[in-house]
């Protein structure tokens, strides 16, 4: 697996350079917390055979906002609505409450303190 | 411009079989635009294999995620956790554990096709499908000693040993059921009541497939050649038993059904070509190591492409376990293959999308 | 639809008529269940050496041990918290101490308070345990502190036996 380093100002041209509609496909979205930063993935895969998966990430303080990346992906705002309910991340143009009821914990998937 | 409806389906309703929601904007029986909300089953199983289980155990928890595919959960966790732990497994592990994920997709396949032709109004058809569907409930039983939750993968191998009688019964079944999925095949290619409910309907192009990443027989019905079985072969190997890639041209639930049909097919092929050629070995690696490091891995299950993450920190209990079922890829999909149906096919097209919510929701 | 095809489709759901319906009846006729099937868990406490893995393995916890204030064992298991996935007898390093049977698990009934009677007996045995294990410490600091003591009493004397002429 190819990990790239990007930066929540980089990431929307970083992904448009890379992705093209006919030779990746997203998978998913993900958020691992490494004590104080916390890491955000983006998985891609290619359709060849043998297949290679490329992931971008990038360490941001909990809090950041990260862009969103529905304009280039356009599948890719269920993955964002779910990490942002799931995680707490705040994502652009996501609102909360997609994955979970109103009324329940934020960020239950984070490590309790 | 006519008067706009909106028609809520779900999350209870007669034709549905798992929790889902569906806001419909109609006008005129038409569908116009759809939103989906399909997270009401929210368990907290990621949060539980990073907390509460020592990394050995995740693997029967993740096993819980989905009644209908849980060896292909349970398999890629353990391939994952093996990746942790820089392990190969025994040769007749990998085997058996194909074997078993692809008894485990005829008998998931078969379902969704008594789903279509329960919600498209054809009972006759889907107590006869259901009827030739019990054989493989009972080989997996057979196989694993279990109808459903099967345990069979572990971290380092299988648990369990195919044993010769077994086998000899896996393959006379199989050649009974033959015949019974010609007439299958027969019925849905054929049958002219249920091709008006289907041909048709639900509709996507391979073009929408590929820019929505759409996954699983729902993508391969619109042409959209993706198949983690077609793409990798470090961890199991596909080719070596016999796949072949089936695909569809029209995207609608017609073409799902025949995909399906003929992967059957292929899986049968391939459970076959297993037992023959079954290596001699041991069944699992032991090892005292813990997991460190993060690692992915993508299976194709049989809704789709199945993927973990795992991140190990040396310990007995894991860093994170992401999970992404298929059904989470296809919720794009799902949306989009409404626009433009009758409102009144609506149930047919659900059940042709082979949805699996508590897998997306876990 | 031809005049052949649908006299061929009458005559079959003729057929229907006497033929054996596919279904079992299932609390008069026993279902299908393989040589081999995952059942109840047994325990043979001859043979346990009492290292507690079963314990420590189980996913669901549906094995425990308690312990009495003299040390003794006894072993604990819940049918329907079991998931019955053989991990136990897989790693049990004395064959035979504790094995699977292919006897399905008999429903639990409301009165027998499976769950919440299960969990209270958990704590109860983690508790018993700890009170043994707490016993044993005390018993041992006891132990050395005599020791100590008897071991400071020969130095003194011995002190004593030195200093005198």
């Amino acid at each position: 697996m190819k990990k790239i380093l990007t930066s929540p100002e980089n990431l929307k041209a970083d992904i448009r350079q890379f992705y093209n509609e006919t030779q990746h496909h997203f998978i998913v979205m993900n958020a691992v917390e490494m004590g104080e930063q916390m890491e955000i993935q983006w998985f891609f895969c290619d359709y060849a055979h043998p297949a290679e998966m490329t992931c971008f990430y990038m360490q941001i303080p909990p809090g950041t906002l990260i862009p969103t990346i529905t304009g280039v992906v356009s599948s890719a705002w269920v993955a964002e609505a779910e990490l942002s309910d799931l995680m707490n991340v705040d994502i652009e143009n996501t609102e909360k409450g997609f994955v979970l009821e109103p009324d329940s914990e934020a960020g239950p998937l984070r490590k309790k303190k | 411009m006519s008067k706009q409806y909106e028609i809520p389906v779900g999350a209870q309703h007669i034709s549905l079989l798992e929790p889902l929601h569906f806001k419909f904007t109609t006008e005129n029986e038409k569908i116009i635009s759809t939103a989906a909300n399909v997270y009401y089953v929210h368990r907290g199983i990621e949060q539980a294999c990073c907390s509460k289980f020592k990394f050995r155990q995740v693997s029967f928890v993740v096993g819980r995620v989905c009644g209908l595919c849980s060896i292909s959960h349970t398999t890629a966790y353990s391939q994952v956790a093996e990746k942790l732990l820089n392990l190969e497994i025994p040769r007749r592990a990998k085997y058996l554990r194909m074997l078993v994920i692809e008894l485990d997709r005829i008998h998931s396949h078969l379902l969704c096709l008594i789903h279509v032709s329960e919600n498209a109004g054809f009972e006759a058809l889907f107590m006869k499908t259901m009827q030739y569907r019990e054989f493989s409930m009972e080989l997996l039983e057979a196989i694993c000693g279990n109808r459903i939750q099967y345990d069979f993968s572990i971290v380092g191998g299988v648990a369990r040993d195919l044993k010769l009688p077994v086998a000899h019964e896996v393959v006379g079944r199989l050649k009974r059921f033959k015949p019974e999925l010609d007439e299958l095949m027969d019925i849905f290619m054929h049958n002219w009541t249920l091709s008006l409910k289907n041909k048709g309907s639900g509709k996507i192009t391979r073009e929408t497939a590929m820019r929505l990443n759409v996954v699983g027989p729902f993508a391969r019905a619109a042409g959209l050649a993706i198949d983690v079985r077609n793409e990798t072969e470090d961890l199991l190997p596909w080719k070596e038993v016999g796949f072949e890639m089936i695909t569809g041209e029209d995207g609608d639930v017609h073409a799902r059904n025949i995909v399906r049909l003929k992967e059957i097919y292929v899986s049968i092929n391939i459970i076959e070509n297993i037992i023959n050629g079954l290596p001699e070995s041991e069944l699992v690696t032991e090892t005292k190591a813990f997991p460190d490091g993060e690692a992915v891995v993508r299976l194709e299950a049989p809704r789709g492409e199945l993927f973990y993450y795992a991140k190990g920190n040396k310990t007995q209990v894991l860093e994170r376990l992401k999970i992404k079922a298929p059904t989470f890829s296809n919720i794009a999909g799902m949306v989009e293959g409404f626009t433009g149906n009758e409102y009144g096919s609506v149930p047919a097209i659900i059940a042709s999308y082979d949805p699996c919510l508590s897998c997306t929701a876990r | 639809m031809n005049k052949t095809n649908g006299m061929k489709t009458f005559l079959k759901a003729l057929g229907n008529l006497v033929k054996k319906p596919v279904t079992v009846k299932y609390p008069f006729e026993q279902t299908y269940i393989p040589d081999d099937y995952r059942g109840l868990i047994e325990f043979d406490e001859s043979l346990c050496i009492w290292c507690r893995r079963c314990e420590m393995v189980c996913p669901p916890g549906a094995i425990v041990f308690s312990q009495d204030m003299e040390g003794k064992h006894t072993y604990h298991y819940n049918r329907a918290v079991c998931i019955y996935c053989t991990e136990c007898v897989r790693t049990c390093p004395k064959e035979g101490a504790i094995y699977q049977t292919a006897q399905p698990a008999s429903c639990a009934l409301k009165a027998e308070n499976i769950n919440n009677g299960w969990n209270a007996l958990f704590e109860e045995a983690l508790k018993s345990r700890a009170a043994y294990a707490a016993e044993k410490k005390r018993l041992a600091a006891e132990k050395a502190q005599a020791a100590k003591k008897d071991s400071a009493l020969t130095i003194k004397q011995q002190g004593k036996c030195t200093n005198s002429p």
